[in-house]
């Protein structure tokens, strides 16, 4: 008999859960995105969509895997990085469940819940991650236990930069979307600082130059077009560093802004050349949601992992490369 | 060209290595193809600038002192170099079948010959332990100019060093402390007191990255 766990992801501007045997079988995954009229995030409004939208989520959720809430086995939460308030009213949610229904908890890293999750799908053992979202630019690893960063971003993440200029343009956050669409009109290119340093990299002051462009009157569609041809170049490039380093075969593109075509057609450019298996996380994978988290919930589980109520405080600025992978150990 | 013998040494990220044959001697042909899959002018641009880069680049931080392959032939529009062949291992290599103590006694090398750059305000921009090659009489020579930057500030000072720490983290896992201890030392021993305000912004550019 599988173990079904329930995870719950609430990072950020999404709260999400899902329901995830440990066969692998995604029985339901169910999120719901703030998207704010203007602006950007604010941590505190996010919370609050999160803990008014979470009851209902997590009801669909176990409604839409077709099971009650005795049948869970198991529940995992994301325990970070992210938004303090936001993690704490996710962390709420799940420690009054796993009490409830008295089974184990789980505190799950998100940015290794979206690697596991491209895993899962792709089944690749040890590929190279591109995690890139609206939070995140990272270049990820597995080595000596740990997925290790060998490379990001120096400022700001790759999708917060297609946000805020986005915003600035009119734009609805999430901008990634409408960027890639309007950059697909565009004819001319127009030279962008390219800042890449070793394996890592720097967006701000592309954004800069962006919105100076703008400013200048060049076409919107120009300027779209230029941004996502130089900063997913500059992500090119790292990633082939990555792949050259490091000799794996496998390239993993995961995070939000997997959902980009243009992107994917660049990797799947790279792993080529390298002779590599490319993979991207499909569309209802890629953005954060709860199967990723119940997912590498079971992972850790099955590796004899489990986290007490009184030591389950949330960690915001819980590093990809500061836990211990035990699951993977065999690797 | 096409009469070269050549033998593919390596692939790396931006380029291939081929090991030719040529005026009688044994030589190292860089060469940075095409990559259909970016935007032709960004491609065009970067494959330029940088091969012209790599071979100044080359040429000036020999007459500071630090050993580099010297350059023979360049064809910027074909963006190739030919240059001498150091036959050795990487540093990379090294490590892991070395013993500690030579580990360290590389590492300091590598830590005063960076120390020398930086003096002269060049930065090596890539510079990890895939880039440094030991050749088979122990001698060490630096490699892969392509990011390198004469007139460097601070700040990029600060970036080579926070790569550097960076390599030994992801890659050196276990040899972390002693490598970075060891080439610090070297650095130190160079640079004196212009050290300091380098280390200083190392720190700092570590802490930009997320969740410091």
């Amino acid at each position: 008999m599988s173990l079904l766990c329930l995870g719950l992801e609430g990072t950020a501007h999404s709260f999400g859960a899902g329901v995830v045997s440990s066969k692998g079988e995604v029985l339901s995954n169910v999120w719901h995105m703030l998207s704010p009229a203007e602006g950007g995030i604010h941590p505190r409004e996010a919370s609050r969509h999160h803990s008014d939208m979470g009851p209902e989520i997590v009801k669909r959720a176990l409604d839409e895997a077709g099971i009650s809430h005795n049948d869970i086995q198991l529940v995992s939460f994301s325990r970070g990085p992210g938004l303090g308030p936001c993690l704490r009213t996710t962390a709420t949610m799940a420690r009054t469940l796993a009490q409830k229904l008295s089974v184990p908890l789980i505190g799950v890293n998100h940015c290794v819940a979206h690697i596991e999750i491209g895993c899962l799908e792709s089944v690749f053992e040890d590929p190279v991650t591109i995690y890139v979202s609206g939070g995140n630019t990272q270049v990820i690893a597995f080595a000596g236990g740990r997925f290790r960063t060998f490379g990001e971003t120096l400022d700001i993440a790759l999708g917060n930069m297609l946000d805020v200029f986005g915003r600035t343009i009119g734009m609805r956050f999430p901008a990634g979307p409408s960027i890639e669409r309007t950059a697909a009109k565009g004819v001319e290119y127009h030279q962008l600082p390219y800042s890449v340093k070793g394996m890592d990299l720097s967006y701000s002051g592309m954004l800069t130059a962006a919105k100076k462009l703008h400013l200048e009157g060049v076409p919107v569609a120009d300027i779209c077009l230029s941004i996502q041809e130089t900063a997913f170049g500059m992500l090119a490039e790292v990633a082939e560093r990555a792949v050259a380093h490091t000799k794996k075969d496998e390239l993993l593109l995961t995070g939000g802004v997997a959902r980009n075509n243009r992107l994917t057609e660049i990797l799947e450019g790279v792993a080529e050349r390298h002779g590599a298996s490319f993979h991207r996380v499909s569309p209802p994978l890629a953005g954060d949601q709860g199967a990723m988290i119940a997912w590498t919930g079971i992972l850790q589980h099955q590796a004899g992992d489990e986290l007490p109520i009184s030591d389950s405080h949330v960690m915001p600025k819980w590093r990809t490369d500061e836990q211990d992978i035990t699951w993977r150990c065999k690797l | 060209m096409q009469t070269l013998k050549k033998q593919l040494l390596t692939l790396g990220a931006e380029s291939a290595i081929y090991i030719v044959e040529y005026w009688g001697k044994t030589l190292a042909l860089k060469w940075r193809p095409i990559k259909p899959y970016l935007h032709n002018e960004i491609d065009k641009l970067l494959r330029t600038s940088r091969t012209s880069r790599e071979c100044k680049m080359l040429t000036f931080v020999r007459t500071l002192g630090v050993p580099t392959p010297a350059v023979h032939f360049v064809d910027i529009s074909h963006h190739l170099i030919i240059m001498d062949f150091i036959e050795g291992q990487q540093l990379k290599q090294l490590v892991g079948v070395s013993s500690k103590k030579r580990i360290a006694s590389l590492c300091h090398e590598f830590g005063k010959l960076l120390g020398i750059m930086h003096l002269s305000d060049v930065v090596h921009g890539d510079p990890t332990t895939s880039n440094v090659v030991v050749d088979t009489q122990s001698k060490m020579w630096l490699v892969d100019f392509g990011l390198a930057e004469k007139n460097a500030t601070i700040e990029m000072k600060g970036v080579d060093i926070h790569l550097l720490r960076h390599t030994y983290e992801t890659t050196h896992w276990d040899l972390q402390e002693t490598m970075l201890e060891s080439t610090m030392d070297g650095y130190i021993e160079v640079s004196g007191d212009a050290a300091e305000p380098v280390l200083a912004r190392a720190d700092e550019i570590r802490e930009r990255g997320r969740y410091h």
